[in-house]
């Protein structure tokens, strides 16, 4: 797997630091962090390609966040991370530029998948940039 | 019309010969040369038949045509919509910022004024939020107006559709079982996977399965269905036992801003901003239904989007 980062934003502190754990162990240069606006401040000091955000957080929902993310980092592929999803909240989540959804407890080799998939499109898409600009 | 006109007039020239040979047939059974006949005969039967398989074929052809036609008025309509709105919608943003930010302004000033509020205050600032509260929704309809009409390239990679379906009917299942909709799978096994624009793709099966549940409200079923058709094409099928569409609705549900939603719980530009994606991808989206008796919407994707199509 290239080398890429992934940050993880849940509250709930052991299922972040456990998926931590899990990623690491599979080499995927994985962080956490347990808020939304945390996370919008890490983002801004330091480079990330794949964010995976909880949609359930207090304080700043994980769509407020997405929207934000989105916003001042275009390019970040963002997969949503739900227990008891809404519909609504998925719907919305798709029409902000989030890249999928991944239900919990989140299946180890299913969220690889998706982040290599989200790490993928964020490479494509930068490609389209650099070549836009050399035109 | 014209075209119609040259249909039948082509179907009576060849039904008149048809019936020629067979009065020749006839004539000459009776004058004895029944072998010349029997085989005139056998030509008019096969005339006939042969005739009757063209005037099939071509009635068949013409259908597809207006099918064609409809397709491409709808497309067209579409983007005339598309791009009216997307000017309105520009012309409308700058003056919700200018709103958006003199309210923020007059909150700040507020704060510093009075030290100590008065009640009336209290009602101010609550119709100042109110402001902001609107002002944020109308930005939402912007934005989701300027989305549907925006040219942006889809990025491509392989997906699998069956898996991409499932993940959003998972989405969808625990709230649908709520209210007892069953979500009924009916996946091809070894789909060709396809060259499309994942999210995007995602955002549309959503949107119909979101859709599907609401229109059955409650105790149903939504079936979903793929199946690989010509060219390494997929389809992607959608039924749901729900409400149905009118028929002075059907070709309306692809408009933007058309709902049948109450005022406040849908914008009515899901399905619209769905026929723009999947159009973008070089597919198809169709709707069948009858009042009353569901409906199907059917996605219809290339093996990868033809080139030069954005």
């Amino acid at each position: 797997m290239e080398a890429f980062r992934v940050l993880i934003v849940d509250d709930e502190l052991d299922f972040l630091e456990t998926i931590v754990k899990r990623l690491k162990r599979r080499k995927v240069d994985a962080t956490g962090i347990d808020s939304g606006i945390k996370a919008l401040e890490l983002l801004e000091k330091e480079h990330f390609d794949v964010v995976i955000l909880d949609v359930r957080m207090p304080g700043m929902d994980g769509i407020e966040t997405l929207k934000e993310m989105k916003r001042k980092r275009p390019l970040l592929e963002v997969i949503m991370l739900t227990g008891h999803a809404s519909v609504e909240s998925g719907v919305q989540g798709m029409q902000y530029g989030a890249f999928d959804y991944v239900l919990k407890p989140a299946d180890i080799d299913d969220l690889l998948e998706k982040i290599q998939g989200a790490y993928e499109r964020k490479a494509l898409h930068e490609e389209k940039v650099r070549e836009t600009k050399v035109i | 019309m014209l075209e119609e006109s040259q249909y039948s007039a082509r179907n009576f020239y060849s039904y008149s010969a048809t019936a020629l040979t067979a009065g020749l047939a006839v004539v000459l059974w009776f004058s004895e040369e029944i072998i010349f006949g029997a085989v005139a005969l056998a030509i008019s039967i096969v005339s006939l038949l042969s005739s009757r398989y063209l005037t099939r074929q071509v009635e068949k052809a013409a259908e597809q045509k207006r099918h064609l036609d409809q397709q491409l008025i709808q497309s067209q309509k579409l983007a005339a919509i598309g791009e009216l709105s997307s000017g309105i919608a520009h012309e409308i943003n700058n003056p919700l910022a200018i709103i958006g930010q003199e309210t923020e302004w007059i909150k700040h000033l507020l704060k510093e004024s009075s030290l100590q509020p008065p009640e009336s205050d209290e009602e101010l600032r609550g119709s100042l939020q109110e402001i902001v509260r609107q002002v944020d929704r109308c930005r939402e309809i912007t934005h989701k107006l300027l989305d549907f009409a925006r040219k942006k390239d889809p990025l491509i990679q392989a997906a699998d559709v069956n898996k991409l379906i499932e993940d959003m009917a998972r989405l969808v299942e625990r709230e649908a079982s709520q209210k007892n909709i069953r979500i009924v799978r009916d996946y091809q096994k070894d789909l060709p996977r396809v060259q499309t624009d994942p999210p995007l793709l995602r955002q549309v099966v959503l949107n119909l399965l979101n859709n599907a549940a609401y229109a059955i409200g409650k105790d149903g079923a939504i079936t979903i269905s793929t199946q690989q058709s010509a060219n390494n094409s997929v389809e992607l099928i959608f039924g749901d036992t729900g409400c149905g569409i009118s028929k002075e609705h059907m070709d309306k549900i692809f408009d933007p801003f058309f709902t049948t939603k109450p005022t406040g719980k849908g914008t009515g530009l899901g399905l619209s901003i769905s026929h723009g994606i999947i159009a973008k991808l070089g597919g198809r989206i169709t709707v069948a239904s009858e009042a009353g008796k569901g409906a199907t919407f059917t996605i219809q994707l290339p093996a990868k989007p033809p080139k030069g199509e954005q």
